[in-house]
Formats: structure tokens, sequence, C-alpha cells
């Protein structure tokens, strides 16, 4: 199977204007100014197959929304080659809308006084999607949430939950080969985050639609995406499978232990009879971050019993976001 | 120091306003676009009149009246109507009222910095055009003190005013509707279009009765009199503070009844 | 896929138009309000106009019922640009709060997409005002009616409307590059007034400003002499359809040009 986006070595550079600082500086703004030129996007690579939910990381201002910008078409790579689904976006873009559907979480893009189906009727015109189709697609929404209370209210008094999900609807609405999401669940309550990541699986498995998410959530990276790319300061940190690079860090699990005494003090001579591991407290554990390739945990926390009167125990996995935390900061070696 | 705090807002006005200097070369741009089309449509008006003086006025005072009219306008225009509309709809408002400073004054003092880039940025550089052009027609003596008086009372009224429309936003979503109507009322009725010499008895006896040719006809009146007796100095000063009196009260009392209409509603 | 042409682009234009002023009758007291606001807009301005005339009775050799015409004549001009293009006069935020990047992801014409979102119902005002006095001034000269004038009317109509649509246009882009683009679009708008005058008022350098640099004359004055002076009308009358389109389909690429530059501030 081909793929259905491709990026090579793709870099976008933007032109800054430095501001000056204070009355004097606004001054001398208004005479000259200088520009300096910043890489949003270095030099980034991947490739996409149909069906693939991925998941587009980094922190705010790595690139990810001028990536997305560039794959829709908006903005012209300074470098590079990008095909979506063999169109050169930017050349094409009026073809390449066709394909995609867009979800922006902080910003709908309804029709603001409209209810959902008169927006819905509009995007069928423009997107000329067939009576059929679109009587289909609309079943398919109504086996999997219940959106006739939605249909008929204006977007403008519905709740933010609401209008992801209806923006959510929208994009999907003419059958796209791609949906690109951003940030789909920002500031949605957990009940209504579960709810939109149940219906982006299914719309996913249903029509077989590759995802494009990106996310700083990663209750959502946990529950849709299978493959995650990350990017940091433009340039591309890791592509691969989550599992793997869950299992790359997996040997690490935090075993947390309480006991007697003060911890601080407790946690140093832990230290001292640990000196593989690191050790730490706080005012109710103490924790050591245990390497399984080196040792098991049965057999540090056997150790610690023979030596101190342990009264609780927890052991922690290590959470995707502590991984990708790892990764901003220390990189993959 | 209690001036400093005011003051603050002042500076912090000037530099975001200098942040556009391209806006203000459309904005020198556009005034002058605009003092041309005055120039020439005025000058084909009194040349097809047949007479120099229409109303009491030549060809020149009409000219400097309109002119620094216009320049007038730019210096007073604060916006305030859309400012306090879009705070109301945006609910931003709640964090001005939380501020320690009255909402009225905040308001007000946010937007003085663009008082003194406008006023060197255009109204100067229009009354040293407008001198020029007319070879000196605009009288240079105590006129000068009366104007800058009669223009810091003009300012007073026209907030007010301003404010007090501002305060209608909270009841009505319609801010373009509110806003142009102001708009349109004041800068008729001010005689800031056209002279109020010119209008017809009735009109001008109607005008008279209201605080908008307080705005722009008093100030103008008073600095192209060169020699003006007392008796008009001191009436025509005396009803614009009068004005100014009567509408920061009102606007005031307005703002603080419709304030608690409002908390107290809940809306 | 199917071409999109002028139908597919007509019948969107129409829904989304219908259900525009559906969801606008729900907002029953600012459409009342803004109406209002309208009407005292176009009230004051012929009042003006009336003081005007009432001093002066003819400027240039244009007498009151002919200016009274090409004051009409801008009027109803100038409608389309109220009705079809206003959200013009929101792309200025919509690009500084990057919320204009959602025009861009769909399969149509973004300029399309992007003015068909507002209909501006007020601007119907306007033109039943202006229509009235266009006819009224029509039948005050004795003009006379025949249907080639009428088709002349509407050709030269549609001419002036699309200058105007051209200046805001171009003016509004303006803010894909510059950060505060009030000032252009403000200019712009003003423009609309100093159409009204007949050029000849002006000395020749500003004649040929007003017609080839900045294209206010087109607005109402060369178009009209079509029907209010048919013995002498000039070349630039006859050639303002082709002008208007030019400077149409000029603006047109700016805009879109500007909308394919645009780099969206908001991350």
């Amino acid at each position: 199977m081909s793929a259905i986006i491709e990026i090579k070595n793709v870099s976008k550079e933007f032109k800054v204007l430095n501001r000056r600082e204070g009355l004097k500086g606004s001054l001398k703004d208004l005479f000259s100014r200088d520009y300096k030129t910043v890489k949003a996007v270095d030099n980034i690579s991947m490739s996409i197959q149909q069906g693939e939910i991925v998941g587009y990381l980094g922190p705010n201002g790595a690139g990810k929304s001028t990536t997305i910008k560039m794959m829709t078409g908006v903005l012209e790579p300074t470098s590079g080659e990008i095909l979506v689904g063999g169109n050169i976006p930017y050349q094409n873009r009026t073809k390449n809308a066709q394909e995609i559907g867009v979800v922006f979480g902080q910003r709908s893009q309804l029709w603001w006084a409209l209810p959902l189906v008169e927006s819905f009727k509009i995007l069928k015109d423009i997107y000329q999607i067939p009576n059929e189709k679109y009587e289909g697609i609309l079943k398919l929404y109504r086996s999997l949430v219940d959106i006739d209370p939605l249909l008929h209210k204006p977007v403008r008094q519905m709740s933010l939950g609401q209008r992801t999900l209806s923006d959510i609807l929208a994009a999907f609405l003419h059958d796209p080969k791609i949906v690109f999401l951003d940030e789909p669940t920002i500031g949605l309550d957990v009940a209504m985050k579960s709810r939109i990541r149940t219906l982006i699986h299914a719309l996913n498995k249903e029509r077989n639609t590759t995802v494009i998410l990106t996310t700083h959530d990663m209750g959502d990276v946990d529950a849709l995406c299978k493959r995650i790319v990350i990017i940091d300061k433009g340039k591309m940190l890791y592509d691969n499978d989550i599992d793997h690079l869950k299992s790359f860090f997996g040997s690490y699990r935090t075993l947390k232990i309480r006991i007697d005494g003060e911890l601080k003090e407790q946690a140093t001579l832990i230290q001292k009879e640990l000196p593989q591991f690191s050790v730490s407290a706080n005012d109710e554990w103490i924790s050591v971050l245990v390497d399984e390739e080196k040792a098991k945990v049965i057999e540090v926390l056997g150790k610690l019993q023979h030596s101190y009167n342990v009264k609780d125990m927890q052991l922690e996995e290590i959470s995707t976001e502590d991984v990708i935390k790892k990764i901003y900061e220390e990189g993959v070696q | 120091m209690k001036l400093k705090k005011y003051l603050t807002l002042t500076r912090a006005g000037i530099i975001e306003a200098l942040q556009f200097r391209l806006s203000f070369l459309v904005m020198v741009i556009g005034n002058l676009l605009y003092l041309i089309v005055v120039y020439f449509l005025w000058k084909a008006i009194y040349a097809s009149a047949g007479t120099d003086v229409v109303n009491g006025m030549s060809f020149t005072d009409t000219l400097i009246y309109l002119v620094l009219a216009t320049a007038l306008f730019n210096f007073m225009e604060m916006y305030t109507v859309w400012e306090i509309g879009r705070n109301i709809q945006s609910g931003k408002i709640v964090l001005d009222l939380l501020k320690p400073m009255e909402y009225r004054k905040y308001l007000f003092w946010s937007y003085s910095g663009s008082f003194v880039t406008q006023f060197f940025l255009t109204f100067l550089p229009t009354f040293i055009a407008v001198a020029i052009v007319t070879h000196g027609a605009i009288p240079l003596g105590v006129n000068l003190i009366y104007f800058v008086l009669s223009v810091v009372m003009a300012v007073s009224i026209n907030y007010s005013i301003d404010f007090l429309v501002g305060t209608i936003c909270l009841y009505t979503e319609s801010i373009w509707g509110i806003n142009i109507m102001k708009q349109v009322i004041v800068l008729l009725l001010s005689g800031a279009t056209i002279p109020i010499a010119f209008f017809p008895e009735p009109l001008k006896t109607i005008v008279h009765y209201l605080p908008f040719q307080s705005i722009y006809n008093a100030p103008l009146s008073l600095l192209l009199d060169g020699n003006p007796a007392t008796e008009t100095v001191l009436s025509t000063l005396g009803t614009q503070l009068i004005w100014c009196i009567i509408m920061m009260v009102i606007s005031k009392l307005f703002w603080k009844f419709s304030l608690r209409q409002i908390t107290v509603n809940g809306g | 896929m199917k071409r999109k042409g002028l139908r597919f682009y007509a019948k969107i234009y129409c829904k989304i138009l219908a259900q525009d002023l559906k969801s606008k009758m729900s907002y029953r007291a600012d459409f009342i309000i803004s109406t209002i606001g309208m009407i005292f807009t176009n009230i004051a301005g012929f009042i003006s106009f009336w003081i005007l005339f009432r001093n002066f009775p003819s400027i240039n050799g244009w007498g009151y019922y002919e200016m009274l015409f090409l004051y009409g004549f801008s009027l109803v001009s100038l409608t389309p640009v109220q009705c079809f293009f206003d959200n013009n006069w929101s792309l200025r935020q919509h690009v500084y709060t990057g919320d204009f990047i959602k025009y861009c992801f769909r399969p149509i014409n973004t300029f399309f997409y992007y003015q068909s979102e507002i209909f501006d119902i007020k601007g119907l005002g306007q033109l039943a005002f202006g229509l009235i006095t266009l006819i009224y001034s029509w039948i005050k000269i004795g003009l006379g009616f025949t249907p080639l004038m009428l088709l002349k009317m509407i050709v030269f109509l549609i001419t002036a409307s699309l200058i105007m649509i051209a200046l805001q246009n171009a003016a509004a882009a303006t803010c894909f590059w510059i950060q505060n683009s009030f000032y252009v679009l403000d200019l712009a708008y003003r423009f609309r007034d100093y159409a009204k005058y007949p050029i000849t008022i002006f000395s020749p350098v500003f004649r040929f400003i007003f017609t080839f640099l900045m294209p206010i004359a087109f607005i109402a004055y060369y178009p009209s002499l079509v029907i209010l002076r048919p013995d002498k009308v000039p070349l630039l009358s006859w050639l303002s359809p082709i002008i208007g389109i030019a400077f149409f389909w000029l603006s047109y690429k700016i805009w879109m040009h500007g909308a394919k530059n645009y780099s969206g501030t908001g991350s």
C-alpha cells in the first residue's frame, strides 16, 4: 500500500520582526526595523499510510501547526516536498481540500448562527456530496452519537463539548481521506473527552480515515494512537510505534514505599544501600526508580523489607507523559 | 503619587500607538486628501456664489473652520462606544471593574496617550498647514488661550456623551447601530460638517439649546474671532462649562444606575 | 469532481444568504437599531446637502438637482459593497487572531467563501434612499426616459459599484501585511463621501489623481455624465465599465495574494 502522506526534507522559514523595548525603542521602530529568520520546521520527513492514526506531539511552538498548514496547502514549504493523496497541497489547494477535513479545538468552522443541520447542508453543497452518501453518513453518525438534539441547535448556543463534537462530525461529513485534529479535547471535561475519543476511533475504523492528531493530552494519545511523531524546535525527535517507545523506557518502574521515621533521612540511607538506582522522597513516599534489567522490583522490595518496616507500597508504570518528557529533555539515544 | 498611575497609562498608550507607523502614514495621507477635497469644494462653492462673504463667513473662515473641525474630531475620537461595547460583549468589563480605579476614569486615561500623539501628529501639523495656506488668517492672540480652554471642555463634553452612549451597550448588542446614530447626530448638530452659521434660523435656535454645539462650534468660533467681546467669550465658555457639568453628572448617574440594574439582574 | 462554475457558487451563495437572513431575524433588536442608524446616516447626509444648497444655489455650473442626482447615484452604487462585502471590515480581526485560517480549508474559492459569510441587510435601506433621490432628481431635471437610458444607467451603476468594491477589497487586504489596517479601510470608506462631487471642481493635478491613482471620480461622476450630460460625454465615461472590471480583478488578485501569503499569526 502506498503512503497517503509523503513528506520529504521539508523546511519552513519565517521572517520575524525584532521589536525594541520601551518608549525609545518604539520610536526607533518607527524608522528602522530589523528582521530575523526563524526556522519553524527544519528538515522533516515522514510517510503516513491510509487508515493510520498518528499522534503529532511537541511542546508549544514546536512547529506542529506549521507542518499541518503545509499539509493542508495553506502554507508553501520553503524547501522539500509534500505529497498528500498524490497532490502537492499548496499547488492544488482546493483539490486537496476536497480530500481532507480539519478541526481546530478552539475555533469552530461552522456557521455561528445556524443550526448544525443547516451547516451540514451548506457543506453538502460545498463538497458536492451526493444525496445517498449524505444520508448514509448521517445514519452512521446516528449510530455513533446521539446527534438529533444537536442538529437543530444553533452552534453559538452549544457547549464547548457539543461544538467540538459537531466540528468533528462536520470534518468527516464529506468522507475525506485524511482528517487533521488540532487539540480536539482541549478544555473538555473527562466524560466529554472520552466520548470524543470513542467517536474519533469509531470513525477511523468505519471509514478507514487517516487521522493526524496534535494534542497535549496524553490521554488522547494513549486512547487513539499507535504511532507517534515528536517534534521540538522544528526538528523531528521521534517517529515510531508508541509501544516501541514504551518498551524503550518500559524497563523502568517506580517502587514507592512508606516506612517509619523521617523520610528524607531514610531515603539517603536507602540510596546508600541501592547505589545503582535513584531514590527520592516526598512527604508521603520514598520512591525508587528501578531498572528491571538490573534487578527485579520484587527483589528490591524483599531487600528493603528485610531492613525496614515497610507499612505500605505502590508500583507505578512509567506513563507516556513521562516518556515524552524524557524525550524532550534528553532525546532518544 | 496619584497622578503617576494615570501617566503610566498615558505612556503605554503612546508606545502602543507608535507600533503602527504605517497607520500614521495612511492617516496623514487621509487627512491630506480630506483637506484637498474640502479646499477645492468650498473654493468652487464660493466662486459660484458671487459674493465673498456668506452668512458672515468668508472662504478662508469656512476653510479654517472645517479643517480644524476635522482635526478636532480626530483628536477627540476615542472610540469609547466601541471599546465599552466590546468589553461588555467579551466579558472583559468584569476585569476592568475590578481595577482600583473608576471605570469611567480608567477608560479615559487608557486612551489619553493618543491625545498626545494625535495632537503632535495630526492637530498641530494641520493647524500650521492651515495657518500657512491661508496666509496667517488665523488670528494669533488672546483667542488662542480661550480656544485651548474651550477644547479642554469640549473633550470632556464629548467624552461624557460617548460614555453615556456606550453605557447603552449594557442593554443592547447593537454597538454599530448605537455608535453610528451618535456619530451622525454629534457631527451634524455640533457644526462639524457644516458651520452652524449656515444653518436655517429655526434649526440654529434648536441647536443653540443642545450640548453638541459646545463641542466643535464653540472652540472654533472663539479661535476665529481675533478681537472677541468679553461678553461673547464669557457666554460661550459659560455655556460650555454648564454642559460639561450636566453631561458629566448624567453620564455618571446613568452608568451607576445601569450597573446596579445589571448586577441585580445578573445580566 | 465536477467543475465549480458560476452556477455552483450562485447556488451556495443563495443557500448561505437564506440561512443568514433567517438567523438575522432572531436578533430583532439589533436589526431594528442598525436600520434606524442607517436611516439616520442618510437623513443627516441629506440635511447637510440641503443646508449647503440653501446658501449656494449652484456649484461650478452644477445645479441643485444635478448635485442631488450625483448624490443619489453614489448612494445606489455603494449598496453592493455595503451588502455583499461587509465582512471585509472583520478581516483585520480574523487575521490578527489567526481565525482567518479556517477559511482556507474548504475546497472553494477563499475570497468567495469569506465574503459569503455576511450579507448586510442594512444596505437595502440605503438603496431605497438612493433610488428615491435618483428618481426624484431625474424627474426634476426633466431628463426624459428611454429604455436605452435605463440600460445605460444599470451598466454604469454596476461600473461604479465595482470601483468601490475594488477600493474596499484592496484596502481590507492590506491587513495581510500591516498590523493596524483599520485606518486604510477607513480611508477607503471616506472616499465615498468625496465621490459625490463633480471632479471639475478640482485643479488639473488632482483631477488626474482622482481619476487614475485613486479612482474616486468613477464612483459617481464619470458614469453619471452619460445620463446627466449626454451631449458631452468624455471618453473616460465610456471606458469606465472596462476600468471598473479591471480594478475589481486587480483588487481580487491582491486580496487572494494576501490570503496566500498569510502565514497565520496564531499557532
